[in-house]
């Protein structure tokens, strides 16, 4: 007994020292001390000694037992620590391999300038509103004061729809002006509104022009409204797409919606001295906007007596161009990935 | 429209300025200034020379050999191969080292044999006129090495206006409309235009009618003898005009350009000899009624169209284009002017129609001042008798109907105009401004009351708030301060379908991989078929960008194939997203129902597995789940294959199609791309699918969607995994459906985790491999629940027609 006791825990040392893996250890551990172990084995047979021998061979038999789980700890210890130690020392690893591909997908970048000025916008009060992109012809023009007669109503600049009523006439809205009196006559004044959406105009593509783009309309009515709550709307509106603020600078503009109409000139974001942007000016013109036409209000059904407003266009297709420095508008309705994938969500 | 800063010069002084502070004044006064030149900056090299001997080239008989002085150094050695050239002559002389228009270096060179130290100019040369006949000779005055531009007084800068910041203003269509806004902005003296003829006694004799009143309210006529045959018009004149980039033709021409140019009023002068009837007659045109312009082409009238009559024959284009057969020529001694007013928008439709916009036309459909007329009158008799001494005016002026701008008072409010413009400015002040600029103001206590100005009173200032604009734009936009609207005291609407669809955007763009496009909301009129519809179900284009081109889109589905189809060689797998609207015409309504979508395109390459989790149809139909997820729709989502009597694109696979629904709400579909469909489109090597969700029914579901919590059970559940080997025929719906019924209340999740066919089953099956989640939450499982579950699930499975695997 003693000497199977003792082979035992020779042999078993002998095998905790050859385990190379903590995998293998357990295993060995299993072997000696497990439930159907080698060890359990020996106990097993404990029964069978007579009563004078039992206590020196249980003693042994636990000493055993102890020393073998020391053996096991170091040698458990030892592997851990070459295990981090290789770990760390990080052989075969090749630390510049790529990244596990992931999902991406990407925002259209006209839609994102106007998703962010929506927000803007709204956090400033102002509601966010849509309009039909099939327009009245009293939407589009009359009721925007656009006379009867106006160039920008024939054929040679606006998409005319089909077998419609010579007065009652549709057309894909020009702009996203018709918004300031359906917005208006759903909320009346005073009111706060910015409406972006797809406007058409009927026009031969290259790279500066393009049939199909994008509008940020903003409309405020109110009691007081002046020029200069008109110039700060705007003046907001340059800092969200450029990050910082713009020099700006107000000069007549005319749009038969609004009187006084004005341009709006940012100093231009990309040069000191002049560049191809601004033409070598160092200003480039970026917004149309004026206070309401009286003649729109009233088509609104707000009395231009008590109350007073300003409107200001925003081109968000060009807007896009300038901040991510696009210089052909045909990419942005291409769909082209080649495209589209430079633009993050 | 270009302004020549010396004629604006006649008028207000602005020696003192440069170029571009004038231009930066009008571009924050008045008008969008686009662009300065500088006239005559072509030829500044070239001087005056003097020829100081001249004598035959030894070697050619054509050629001259002279010598040439031009100021400082020794004479030059020139050849010269002008037939006109003389001994003592006063020349445009180009010096070796200048430069000529179109680029021209001039160096020395040898002509056979004889050096050449630079080059006697011709007009054309020089690019005053087409005259190259010889070379320009210059007065005997001239001062030798005097630059030629100096001497010709050609040194002119030119600013380039953007038209259609005039378009509301006819009294800026001339030079001295200028010359009027720069002495309001520089609070200078304009000078009046000279308009001092004396007209003779002598009362017209030609028989003048108007017909169309609408067309031509106001006619005028003035018979002019000119002393003689057109000649050339003065050096000052010509250079202006060609500063302008109107081209000098003969003095007569020219000055009904000058005129024109100036006052912004055209005049038209017939040759009368030409004219038979001795009378003038405008009437509207008759339909197809033809008539040969002066540029040689015969148009076909229409009765909109205006016309000058001699009462035998059409003699011009009104306001538009002159007549071939009435034109000055080189022989016209007599002619007879007209100063007319016409319709704006009549002009303009014709000019348009005929593709002639001109000088003219550009002019008169801005609605200009009729005073204008008897101007313009003045002015050309004027500018004739200085510049031909021998002309003379045969009759007073013939004035034929009356036409006077409207007369306009408006009543100013000074407190409200500040307020809207945010500036302080006092009464005085913008009485000032306003009287400047030719309005006249009567302070009436509380309000001004304006009186506007003929030249602004025809289309520009009708309102208060025009003046408003005046008095703002004079005093400087650019000193307005920007002022933030007060903080907003209630949260703004929102609209929910534009929320939903941003949401939904978002989810897809950042979890799935996809790339939001924008698509054209037009068709190829080919789509109808593809789509097994008619035209009557479109909205339709009557003049569309591209012919055939004339559909509305009813969804975005056809522009996102086209996209991705666009995409396959360079991207040969992808996904693309937009939310878009579709217009579909709703009998009896005008206005047609635009239906908010959104759209998901995938395409992948023609590997890919058309069953399984790899599977194009799988994965959009993932993407719908966990869309419908965000919005908390899942537990009431219904996902099913399209029953064959329900309607179902044309673009939707037959079998490979699903509808989603909550309650009886359609939500959407999603689909692999009928394959028909996709062999027409040519996705050769591709496979692809689309999800359609309509925002609209979204909405409509999502608002009562209630999101709840569930409290996680705080007990261990039971894993078990079944494999139930059924006939293929049999739907998965239809087996988790029965799972899910007969599974008892203690199921909780349950997740298929293989599908296989092959050895170890019958012909026909398939193996369902399910891993199912057993969970109480008031207690642990035991074995029993296991037995009792898997002994269900075998039951399941017999009723099925299989059998349940081990
Ligand atoms: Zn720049």
């Amino acid at each position: 007994m003693r000497d199977r006791l003792e082979a035992l825990c020779r042999d078993g040392i002998a095998a905790v020292a050859e385990a190379q893996s903590a995998d293998a250890l357990q295993d060995v551990e299993v072997q000696l001390l497990g439930r159907n172990g080698a060890l359990t084995a020996q106990l097993k047979g404990l029964g069978k000694l007579s009563a004078e021998e039992r206590p020196a061979a249980g003693k042994l038999a636990n000493e055993v037992k102890q020393t073998l789980q020391k053996a096991l700890e170091d040698r458990r210890a030892a592997i851990e620590k070459a295990e981090l130690e290789e770990d760390l020392a990080g052989r075969g690893v090749d630390p510049t391999m790529p990244g596990a591909p992931m999902p991406v997908g990407g925002v259209h970048p006209v839609m994102a300038v106007a998703r962010e000025l929506e927000d803007l916008f709204g956090s400033m009060g102002y509601v966010v509103w849509d309009g039909p992109e099939i327009e009245t012809e009293a939407h589009n023009f009359d009721n925007l004061n656009i006379p009867g007669d106006h160039p920008a109503r024939e054929s040679h600049d606006t998409i005319w729809m089909e077998d419609t009523p010579e007065d009652g006439r549709l057309c894909l809205r020009t702009h996203t002006s018709p918004v300031q009196v359906r917005a208006l006559k759903q909320f009346g004044a005073p009111l706060r509104v910015v409406a972006p959406g797809r406007v058409f105009r009927q026009e031969a593509q290259d790279a500066t022009h393009e049939h199909t783009f994008h509008q940020m309309e903003g409309l405020v009515v109110d009691k007081g409204i002046g020029v200069p709550h008109m110039l700060h709307a705007m003046n907001s509106m340059l800092e969200g797409i450029f990050g910082r603020k713009l020099e700006t600078r107000l000069r007549p503009g005319f749009f038969p919606f609004v009187e006084p109409g004005f341009e709006l000139d940012a100093r231009c974001p990309f040069c000191k001295q002049g560049c191809k942007v601004c033409k070598g000016t160092t200003w480039i013109e970026l917004m149309p906007g004026g206070l309401v036409h009286p003649n729109v209000l009233c088509a609104a059904g707000v009395d231009p007596e008590t109350y007073s407003g300003f409107a200001f266009g925003l081109g968000l297709s060009r807007m896009a161009m300038l901040r991510y420095g696009i210089h052909d508008i045909r990419w942005m309705m291409s769909g082209d990935l080649r495209f589209l994938e430079q633009f993050s969500a | 429209m270009k302004i020549s800063l010396n004629w604006v010069g006649d008028y207000v002084d602005i020696s003192d300025l440069s170029a571009e502070k004038i231009a930066e004044l009008l571009s924050l006064h008045t008008a969008e200034v686009e662009g300065i030149e500088s006239f005559g900056e072509g030829i500044r090299d070239v001087v005056v020379g003097h020829v100081v001997q001249c004598g035959q080239h030894p070697a050619a008989d054509k050629l001259s050999l002279t010598m040439v002085e031009y100021g400082g150094e020794e004479p030059v050695p020139v050849v010269c191969g002008a037939p006109n050239v003389r001994e003592g002559q006063k020349i445009a002389f180009a010096p070796v080292g200048s430069k000529l228009p179109g680029d021209l270096k001039i160096k020395k060179a040898k002509l056979r044999g004889e050096v050449s130290r630079g080059m006697i100019c011709s007009e054309r040369e020089l690019e005053i006129s087409e005259e190259h006949d010889g070379i320009l000779e210059l007065h005997q005055d001239a001062p030798v090495g005097e630059r030629l531009i100096d001497f010709l007084g050609m040194k002119d800068s030119v600013l380039e206006l953007d038209n259609k910041s005039l378009t509301h203003r006819p009294d800026l269509w001339g030079h001295y409309g200028f010359a009027r806004e720069l002495s309001v902005i520089l609070n200078r003296p304009l000078s009046p235009l000279d308009l001092d003829v004396a007209w003779p006694r002598q009362e017209g004799s030609w028989k003048i009618s108007l017909s169309d009143i609408e067309g031509c309210p106001q006619y005028g006529a003035t018979e002019i003898d000119l002393g003689g045959i057109p000649g050339q018009a003065p050096t000052w004149m010509r250079n202006r005009l060609q500063a302008v980039e109107q081209r000098p033709v003969n003095d007569i021409v020219d000055i009904t350009n000058y005129v024109l140019l100036e006052i912004g009023q055209p005049t038209h002068a017939f040759d009368a000899s030409t004219l038979r009837g001795h009378a003038i007659e405008v009437r509207a045109a008759q339909e197809g009624e033809s008539f040969t312009t002066l540029d040689e082409v015969e148009r076909k009238l229409e009765s909109d169209d205006l016309v000058i009559s001699d009462g035998e024959r059409a003699v011009a284009l009104a306001g538009v284009m002159g007549g071939l057969d009435t034109e000055v020529t080189h022989n016209t001694t007599r002619i007879l002017l007209e100063s007319a007013v016409f319709h704006g928008t009549r002009i303009r439709r014709t000019a348009q129609r005929l593709a002639l916009r001109s000088e003219a036309s550009t002019r008169f459909e801005k609605s200009l001042d009729p005073a204008y007329t008897q101007q313009a009158t003045a002015r050309f008799c004027k500018l004739l008798l200085d510049i031909r001494p021998a002309a003379k005016v045969l009759s007073a002026p013939q004035v034929e109907g009356h036409s006077v701008a409207p007369e306009i008072v408006l009543q100013l409010d000074p407190v409200r105009t500040s307020e809207l413009l945010g500036i302080e400015m006092d009464r005085p002040a913008m009485t000032g401004i306003l009287e400047n600029l030719g309005f006249s103001v009567e302070d009436q206590g509380q309000e001004l009351a304006v009186t506007v100005p003929s030249w602004r009173a025809t289309k520009d200032v009708s309102l208060a708030i025009d003046l408003v604009e005046e008095i703002g734009r004079i005093h400087g936009y650019n000193r307005i301060q920007a002022k933030p609207l007060n903080a907003p005291v209630a949260v703004p609407v929102q609209q929910p379908l534009r929320l939903l669809g941003r949401k939904l955007l978002a989810r897809l763009v950042q979890s799935h991989g996809a790339f939001e496009t924008q698509s054209y909301s037009f068709l190829d009129n080919n789509w109808a078929d593809s789509l097994g519809l008619g035209r009557q179900d479109f909205v339709c284009i009557a003049n569309p960008v591209h012919s055939e081109v004339e559909l509305m889109r009813r969804d975005p589905i056809p522009s996102l194939l086209e996209q991705a189809v666009g995409n396959l060689r360079e991207n040969p797998a992808g996904r693309l997203c937009e939310l878009a609207k579709g217009y579909e015409p709703i009998a009896g309504e005008l206005q047609p129902r635009e239906r908010c979508w959104l759209a998901v395109v995938e395409w992948a390459g023609k590997d890919t597995p058309r069953e399984g989790y790899e599977s194009l149809f799988a994965r959009l139909r993932g993407v719908s789940q966990d869309l419908m997820r965000s919005l908390d729709l899942l537990d009431k989502l219904r996902t099913s294959p399209v029953q064959p009597e329900t309607p179902m694109p044309t673009w939707a696979h037959p079998v490979q199609s699903l509808e989603y629904h909550v309650g009886e709400t359609l939500l959407g579909r999603s689909c692999r791309v009928h394959p028909r469909l996709q062999a027409a489109m040519e996705f050769d090597r591709a496979d692809v699918g689309v999800l359609l969700l309509d925002l609209e029914a979204l909405a409509k579901v999502a608002e009562q969607a209630e999101p709840k919590f569930h409290e996680p059970s705080k007990f261990p559940g039971i894993k078990v995994d079944i494999a139930l080997a059924l006939p293929e025929a049999v739907p998965y719906d239809e087996v988790v459906g029965a799972i899910r019924k007969f599974g008892g209340k203690f199921l909780d999740s349950l997740e298929l985790f293989d599908v296989y066919t092959g050895p170890g089953l019958e012909e026909g099956q398939r193996s369902l491999a399910f891993r199912s989640l057993l969970r109480s939450p008031e207690r642990t499982l035991s074995d029993k629940e296991e037995r009792k579950f898997l002994k269900k699930m075998e039951q399941v499975a017999i009723e099925l027609g299989g059998n349940l695997r081990s």
